[in-house]
């Protein structure tokens, strides 16, 4: 230990004395912030235990299971048929996107494939589930920034593509309109004239909430630079979807892997973003809507002829085997990992929901923000409860 | 960047829809004055069609959360032609379902191969108590009047269009 005698550098040393003196008498204590379980931030039941100093977050942890139905559970006790009622009530906004990866698996086990036509209107269904699904959070975004107009738009665009869904399947927000082997039934009349209206509407809700929303100088403010993910760090935390392609990641399912799905028969994009903060997890969802339309308007005009179902027996076996399918859901990747034993039910299904692994960046992604920075993350991170808990 | 051009487009497009909710009217259905048509498709009810369901209960089997409840004996029925053996008919003596626990699924209507299930887009069956939400065959029988006409398929379909049974008239 070497004796201090330069006189600055005991200058110095007291100085820092004296600092940290004073940094002793205003430290305040650390204060347990309790975001949810029931807060209208969190989109359903999730609870968000934030560690603050003063307005900053120095730890923060999600605690999840408010919602656990035990749908995976459920499953092993249901028929093949009967699942898709079930797994419709996962993410319940784009409840299409749920059924197909599971009968996607049963198919590849009975080795059937479902017709070009029923690829089709599965593929049509899947987009429109995208549609309102992400309309909502566009709408959904301003809100959460204290912008309550878009939401108002948001429902009331929604509900056109909602009626088109209700009108082809029945069921406005459960379809369980997917068979092993096709679709349930074939599109009423005029419902291709229809949709394209409905797609039209969407378009100009875009084009209405790029103005309104993405324009604002205050929504710029309050996303631009907020809550970045690398995308080093976003893959390693497993993220999917929009929130790994707003950091640069060139990854798409629906492009990349495209089993029993008819997105390799049009011209389409991946849209992506170098910046990985909030504002771009919102620009690309935005441009996904905008790439949607596209897709079903190019498959609507593309409709082939022919059946709708493959020939399944009526009475459904899925031979043993095991098999995994993930598809692009709204969210992300949804994949359904389906094990059967030869029986009338599965033996044991493995749900990856896109949420829950979404979900798990926020200790990293909200350590070192502030409080109402918070909610705009969360809010463009994007995750529906029922994903994340299933 | 200013902080006036985003603002200003922004408070144009919320003028521009107050200008057309003034001018067109709001697009909200005024619900209890105004009533809105469900697609013929949608899922409201389920209507029982009496004379073709022989309680053959595949229905109840299949429903995932077992809310069909048929009760049903054999009886027998004069023969169709004279000197031939009487029939026997199954009959239903009851057919409940609990729409307290349906799931609006559909999988009973789809797979009742005696088209006695149809559904019907009414949704105007709501009660004041939970236990009347259980819909007997009477009045799961007066859904029936609600059945619209099953639609006709887009063009390259290969489906055959089905119908509804005629009711008969009492």
């Amino acid at each position: 230990m070497t004796a201090i005698s330069d006189r600055r550098q005991l200058a110095y040393v007291a100085s820092q004395a004296a600092e940290a003196r004073v940094n002793l008498e205003l430290e305040t204590e650390g204060m347990t912030l309790n975001i949810g379980p029931q807060h209208p931030a969190t989109h359903g039941t999730l609870r968000i235990v934030a560690q603050l100093d003063g307005e900053q977050v120095i730890q923060a942890e999600p605690i999840m299971g408010y919602m656990h139905r035990g749908y995976e559970k459920l499953t092993e006790v249901r028929t093949y048929p009967q699942v898709t009622t079930l797994v419709n009530r996962i993410d319940w906004l784009g409840s299409f996107a749920n059924e197909v990866p599971f009968i996607l698996a049963c198919e590849q086990l009975m080795d059937i494939e479902a017709p070009p036509r029923a690829q089709h209107i599965r593929t049509i269904l899947h987009e429109m589930a995208r549609m309102a699904h992400v309309t909502l959070f566009l709408g959904d975004l301003g809100v959460q920034l204290g912008a309550i107009t878009p939401v108002f738009y948001a429902f009331r665009d929604r509900e056109h593509i909602l009626n088109q869904i209700e009108s082809a399947t029945g069921g406005r927000f459960h379809p369980n309109f997917d068979r092993i082997g096709g679709v349930k039934d074939d599109l009423p009349a005029g419902w291709i004239a229809e949709s394209k209206q409905a797609v039209r509407k969407i378009r100009d809700f875009c084009n209405t909430i790029e103005d309104l929303l993405f324009g604002n100088e205050i929504f710029q403010a309050r996303t631009r630079g907020i809550g970045v993910i690398p995308a080093d760090i976003g893959l390693s935390y497993g993220l999917s979807g929009a929130n790994i392609r707003a950091s640069g990641v060139d990854w798409d399912l629906r492009r990349d892997n495209p089993n029993g799905l008819a997105y390799d028969k049009v011209d389409w994009k991946v849209w992506t973003h170098p910046d990985g903060d909030s504002f771009a997890r919102s620009w690309v969802r935005l441009q996904e809507v905008r790439e949607a339309c596209n897709i079903v308007e190019q498959l609507l005009d593309t409709l082939p002829k022919g059946p709708i179902m493959a020939k399944v027996p009526r009475i459904i076996k899925v031979p043993e085997g095991e098999a995994y399918v993930s598809t692009e859901n709204p969210l992300g990747e949804m994949g359904y990992y389906v094990v059967s034993k030869g029986g009338l039910t599965p033996f044991r299904v493995k749900i990856r929901t896109a949420s829950f692994n979404n979900m798990s960046i926020t200790p990293w992604v909200l350590k070192g923000t502030y409080v109402p920075d918070v909610i705009t993350i969360l809010a463009s991170l994007y995750f529906i409860l029922g994903d994340i808990d299933r | 960047m200013g902080l006036v051009p985003g603002l200003a487009t922004g408070l144009g497009i919320t003028f521009k829809e107050i200008i057309k909710t003034v001018v067109k009217g709001a697009e909200t259905v005024q619900y209890p004055h105004e009533k809105e048509e469900p697609a013929p498709r949608a899922r409201g009810v389920i209507a029982l069609h009496e004379e073709n369901c022989t309680s053959c209960m595949l229905c109840a089997r299949e429903c995932p959360d077992w809310c069909i409840y048929i009760e049903g004996h054999k009886e027998l029925a004069p023969p169709r032609r004279a000197g031939g053996k009487p029939r026997s008919v199954n009959k239903l003596d009851r057919f409940d379902i609990d729409y307290s626990l349906c799931m609006y699924c559909g999988i009973c209507v789809e797979v009742c191969p005696f088209e006695a299930l149809f559904w019907s887009p009414e949704y105007e069956y709501s009660e004041l108590k939970i236990a009347d939400l259980l819909h007997d065959k009477t009045k799961l029988g007066k859904w029936m009047t609600t059945v619209p006409e099953f639609e006709a398929y887009e063009a390259g379909a290969e489906v055959k269009a089905k119908k509804v049974p005629a009711l008969e008239k009492k």
